[in-house]
């Protein structure tokens, strides 16, 4: 509480001063005088006069004294002097006065009382008031700093996110290559194989070739009559097996001259597809960026994979191509991860002379309409931890976004996952 | 103790009537003014009230002189009972030397009766008076009417804490009175040891009790 608030205990007593006031005592006891009296007085319980009027003109006795009480207990007392004649009539008003005096001392009481009751509920109330409202304004002063230096938080947060979002494409894009380099290798080791294995077989059949060229040489000089040198030649050409050789020579040429064309194809396909030598956006043909992105993935697509095209003519798309080739790539990887074997991917390619539209299903499990949302958000992914970053389809979403496009998916014909890219352009 | 003065050789006590709204604490102060004898106390004050709802308190005031010369003043009050007046009851009960916890029987009102309680457990703490040791009576009013919870069940829930339960119709006129007295029994022995009321004051228990419950004859 204030130290100029009022404080009271409820119950503390009142003395009779309190409670009346001079002027609305003083007119009752002259009043008394006027109706004959020559003295009234009010006294405290000791005596001592309060209270008085008095007629100094005349004389009388104490005709009558009345106790006054106060909740009970007699307080004082109301003390009236007259003439003896008119004792009869002056009790009797006396006992009216004092039923007056009874009826303000209650009233006053009353009042007073509700009066300090009210101002003591007001004061704690007001106290309690000020303070909530101190603790109010210091919270929201918590609040506020919190707020700001949160604000801050978040920047930091967000550059922080940023750059490891970066690193984590890096990242997965070193991944997807280290994969794809992977696959190719094998892709060209194949061909090289047997490529080798070949030359090894011919440089056998070459020694012994040589073998028998000299043999011939050597025969053509020595003294001999033609049959002799006719079995003679013979039975060397038996011995070392030539015409084995001729018969197989051919075919091992022609496998090796394959194979070897085979790796040179590979590597074209790669070299195309890395775009290595192109920098800058140039017109495109989507159908070639398609074939590319399959052929480099031959070794990814698995056992008994089955590949639809429904390629219609396109015009030419200008766009950094590596882009798309990583768009699709994307996509198509994520068809193999999600049927192994015996995938059947369509793929399908349109132009209504506004918009490119580019579809790949695939008869994979599909996508649950729940996550549909999702799957084109950073990190989301639902394999298992170390499998994937959740980054691929996000990556797709922004290259087509980029490229000015649209992605979405939906369900294919054979109940798994339809990819479609929609890119509008404008056509002169 | 409202006051002790030595020199002006007064006591003052006080005595409060809580419990939740309606449960008949002005009820109960009304009963006692009417069947206990006049002397010895003053009227009952019921202080400014819209439609029956007691806003502020009500007293009802009683006083004797002990042997010695002692004048002992026991005040007893009653709180407004609506949840809003907290702060009024808070105030009321300051210094209180004792209290009769005014319980409503309606199986309806368990809940407010507990409330009620709890309120009071909090605001004597709230006002440095330990609720162990101030003499307190339990009152369960409105005993007259039909779907109350029966006798053996309160008991059995207010009696565990060491409180006297008491059953009482303030409508009908019973128990109140009963409730009175227990409350100014436990009252003097609460003050006796301190202050010797016996030894030194003449003053005995029979006495002390008789003297606020003398019922007026008929």
């Amino acid at each position: 509480m204030q130290d100029d608030a009022l404080s009271y205990v409820v119950g503390e007593e009142k003395g009779l001063c309190e409670l009346l006031l001079d002027s609305e005592v003083q007119p009752l006891l002259e009043g008394m005088l006027a109706a004959g009296a020559t003295s009234a007085a009010i006294t405290d319980q000791d005596g001592d006069e309060l209270w008085v009027a008095r007629d100094p003109a005349r004389l009388g006795k104490e005709i009558v004294s009345l106790p006054i009480r106060l909740e009970g207990e007699p307080v004082g007392a109301l003390r009236i002097g007259g003439p003896d004649e008119t004792a009869q009539t002056l009790t009797c008003i006396a006992r009216l006065l004092g039923v007056a005096i009874d009826t303000l001392l209650r009233n006053n009481l009353k009042r007073i009382l509700t009066t300090e009751i009210h101002t003591a509920v007001v004061n704690t109330s007001f106290d309690e008031l000020v303070e909530i409202n101190r603790q109010l304004t210091e919270s929201e002063t918590r609040y506020r700093q919190l707020a700001e230096s949160l604000e801050q938080k978040v920047k930091e947060r967000s550059a922080e996110l940023k750059k490891a979002l970066v690193h984590l494409l890096q990242q997965e894009k070193m991944a997807a290559v280290g994969q794809l380099a992977a696959g190719i290798a094998h892709e060209i080791n194949n061909p090289l194989g047997f490529v080798t294995s070949n030359l090894h077989t011919l440089q056998k059949y070459v020694s012994r070739l040589i073998t028998m060229v000299e043999y011939q040489k050597t025969l053509f000089g020595v003294r001999m009559d033609d049959e002799a040198r006719m079995q003679h030649a013979d039975h060397k050409w038996q011995e070392l097996k030539i015409n084995s050789i001729m018969t197989d020579v051919g075919d091992l040429l022609h496998e090796s001259l394959n194979g070897a064309e085979r790796v040179t194809r590979i590597v074209a396909d790669l070299k195309g597809f890395s775009h290595v030598d192109e920098i800058g956006a140039v017109p495109v043909d989507i159908n070639a960026e398609l074939e590319r992105t399959l052929s480099v993935l031959t070794h990814e697509l698995g056992t008994h994979t089955t590949i639809d095209r429904e390629f219609q003519p396109l015009p030419p798309f200008p766009c950094k191509p590596a882009i798309l080739g990583q768009v699709f790539l994307n996509i198509i990887m994520n068809a193999v991860q999600a049927k192994p074997s015996d995938l059947e991917l369509t793929l399908s390619t349109a132009w209504d002379g506004e918009r490119i539209r580019i579809s790949i299903a695939d008869n994979g499990p599909g996508i649950p309409h729940d996550v549909r949302a999702k799957i084109f958000e950073p990190f989301f992914t639902t394999r298992q931890v170390g499998s994937g970053t959740g980054m691929g389809l996000a990556v797709v979403y922004d290259s087509v976004l980029k490229l000015g496009g649209m992605v979405a998916v939906t369900d294919s014909a054979a109940g798994g996952a339809d990819f479609i890219i929609t890119i509008p352009l404008e056509r002169d | 103790m409202i006051e002790y003065d030595e020199q002006q050789r007064r006591m003052v006590l006080k005595l409060v009537y809580y419990g939740p709204a309606l449960s008949g604490k002005t009820s109960n102060l009304l009963q006692l003014h009417e069947q206990l004898a006049k002397e010895g106390r003053g009227d009952l004050m019921v202080l400014d009230t819209t439609n029956d709802r007691t806003i502020f308190f009500d007293l009802l005031p009683f006083f004797l002189t002990t042997p010695s010369g002692l004048k002992i003043k026991v005040k007893v009050y009653t709180v407004p009972g609506q949840v809003r007046h907290d702060a009024t009851r808070k105030a009321v009960l300051q210094r209180a030397d004792g209290v009769a916890f005014i319980a409503d029987s309606q199986r309806t009102e368990t809940a407010n009766n507990a409330n009620s309680f709890a309120s009071l457990e909090d605001n004597l703490a709230m006002v440095g008076l330990n609720i162990d040791a101030l003499p307190l009576v339990i009152q369960f009013n409105k005993r007259d009417l039909a779907d109350i919870v029966p006798e053996e069940d309160i008991r059995k829930t207010w009696e565990v804490a060491g409180f006297p339960v008491v059953m009482a119709s303030a409508l009908q006129g019973w128990g109140v009175v009963e409730t009175f007295t227990k409350l100014v029994e436990l009252l003097y022995d609460r003050i006796e040891s301190r202050y010797r009321l016996s030894d030194e004051h003449g003053l005995a228990k029979a006495d002390f009790v008789r003297h606020l419950t003398l019922v007026t004859a008929d």
